[in-house]
């Protein structure tokens, strides 16, 4: 070996983008607008009692919150369908922002969300697929592909990488088609339900709005069609 | 740390972090009120902050936090048009446009090419090439492991050398 950088190797890239790239310097105002926003409040005579009734306003709040129903599920599993659910109303009011064609938007996808699809279900005569869209989600990023079944109902399947993702047993249904068993926990959240279970690595959410006892035979059916033919995996 | 020590320790990094700030958002305003944003963050949680470890990799993080919810979000928004009917062109995640309404302009073929990378490579190498950050940082501010930082500095020069043959055809 020479020794010598090719033109566009590594290195010269490495020291052209210190050389070349502009430096922006932070503009003058700047400095003193933080400093006056991180700056502590002058003292105030009249302050101390009023933070004082707020600290107890605080405190009977606390209280109520500690005793009251929980905002937040605590259960991380409860957590991420409740923001699975989120994405889904939100595919469900505007849409997928790109609604990909597969199979040629998955090498896309896979560099954006970090997840391979080796195989996936791009629709049949009940799910027609209407787009897939890299998500993050809860600090993950991951991949969400949306279907729209003949009565309108749209169905999201969202694939996030979460290594042991705690699928709650208690909500466990055995699902049998022909010689395959899969037992995913159905969950529900905000008028929604979901599918939820682990695929190795990966955690997956099927979603939709059907939650009536009908409903969720054919959601049965459509976690059947979408777990068979779709095979996600860690992009490495 | 008492609180005058860590603002002072912390203003430190201010034009590292606007540079930064200006390479993801390409528009002074949002750069500023990202960097605004970062700081005043960084003072409310910075009980939060274990003296001792890398400040800078810490505020970086928050700014590049701050971005991928903040600006993300907006961005998500902005793709619902005036009259309600979604843009289906403004991707969550994408190769940036080579320029924009408002975006301060590339000045030479590498800063074009810089701009037109995915937010994460872009990213990683303006933190690691750029900043001179230690993998382990980078690693911390992108909060992946050091394998992966390696990875994408990897992928993110071979598509900037990719872009530059391509403005050098040109």
């Amino acid at each position: 070996m020479s020794g010598e950088h090719s033109p566009d190797s590594d290195e010269v890239l490495g020291t052209r983008l210190r050389a070349e790239l502009t430096r922006y310097s932070a503009p003058t105002g700047l400095r003193a607008a933080i400093t006056q926003s991180g700056a502590p409040a002058p003292r105030r005579p009249w302050l101390a009692p009023v933070l004082a009734a707020a600290a107890t306003a605080l405190a009977l709040g606390l209280v109520f919150l500690l005793v009251g129903p929980q905002m937040v599920p605590a259960d991380p599993a409860e957590r991420l369908v409740r923001s699975v659910v989120a994405e889904h109303t939100r595919a469900l009011m505007w849409g997928a922002r790109r609604p990909e064609v597969i199979p040629t938007a998955l090498p896309w996808l896979t560099q954006e969300s970090g997840i391979g699809l080796k195989q996936v279900f791009a629709g049949d005569d009940r799910l027609q697929f209407s787009g897939a869209e890299p998500v993050y989600l809860e600090g993950h990023r991951g991949i969400a592909l949306h279907y729209r079944d003949a009565d309108g109902h749209l169905v999201s399947y969202v694939v996030l990488p979460i290594a042991g993702f705690p699928v709650p047993d208690r909500r466990r249904i055995q699902i049998e088609r022909g010689t395959n068993r899969w037992r995913p926990a159905l969950m529900h959240d905000s008028g929604f339900s979901a599918w939820v279970w682990r695929q190795g690595e990966l955690a997956c959410f099927l979603v939709s709005d059907m939650v009536s006892d009908d409903d969720v035979e054919r959601f049965k059916d459509y976690f059947v069609r979408v777990r068979v033919s779709t095979d996600p995996v860690p992009a490495r | 740390m008492a609180s005058d020590e860590f603002h002072r320790l912390a203003l430190e990094h201010l034009d590292a972090l606007y540079n930064f700030a200006m390479y993801l958002t390409r528009n002074p305003p949002e750069a500023d009120d990202l960097v605004q944003e970062t700081y005043l963050r960084a003072f409310r949680f910075s009980h939060r902050f274990q003296p001792g470890t890398h400040l800078r990799a810490w505020l970086f993080q928050i700014l590049r936090n701050t971005f991928l919810t903040f600006y993300r979000l907006r961005e998500r928004e902005a793709a619902l048009a005036e009259d309600g009917v979604p843009t289906w062109d403004v991707p969550m995640f994408h190769d940036a446009p080579e320029e924009s309404s408002g975006a301060v302009e590339a000045h030479t073929d590498l800063e074009r090419a810089l701009m037109r990378l995915p937010e994460e490579f872009r990213t990683v190498l303006l933190l690691a090439e750029v900043e001179g950050m230690a993998l382990e940082d980078v690693a911390r501010v992108l909060s992946c492991p050091v394998g992966t930082v390696k990875s994408r500095i990897f992928r993110a020069k071979e598509r900037l050398r990719g872009l530059l043959q391509d403005y050098t055809k040109k």
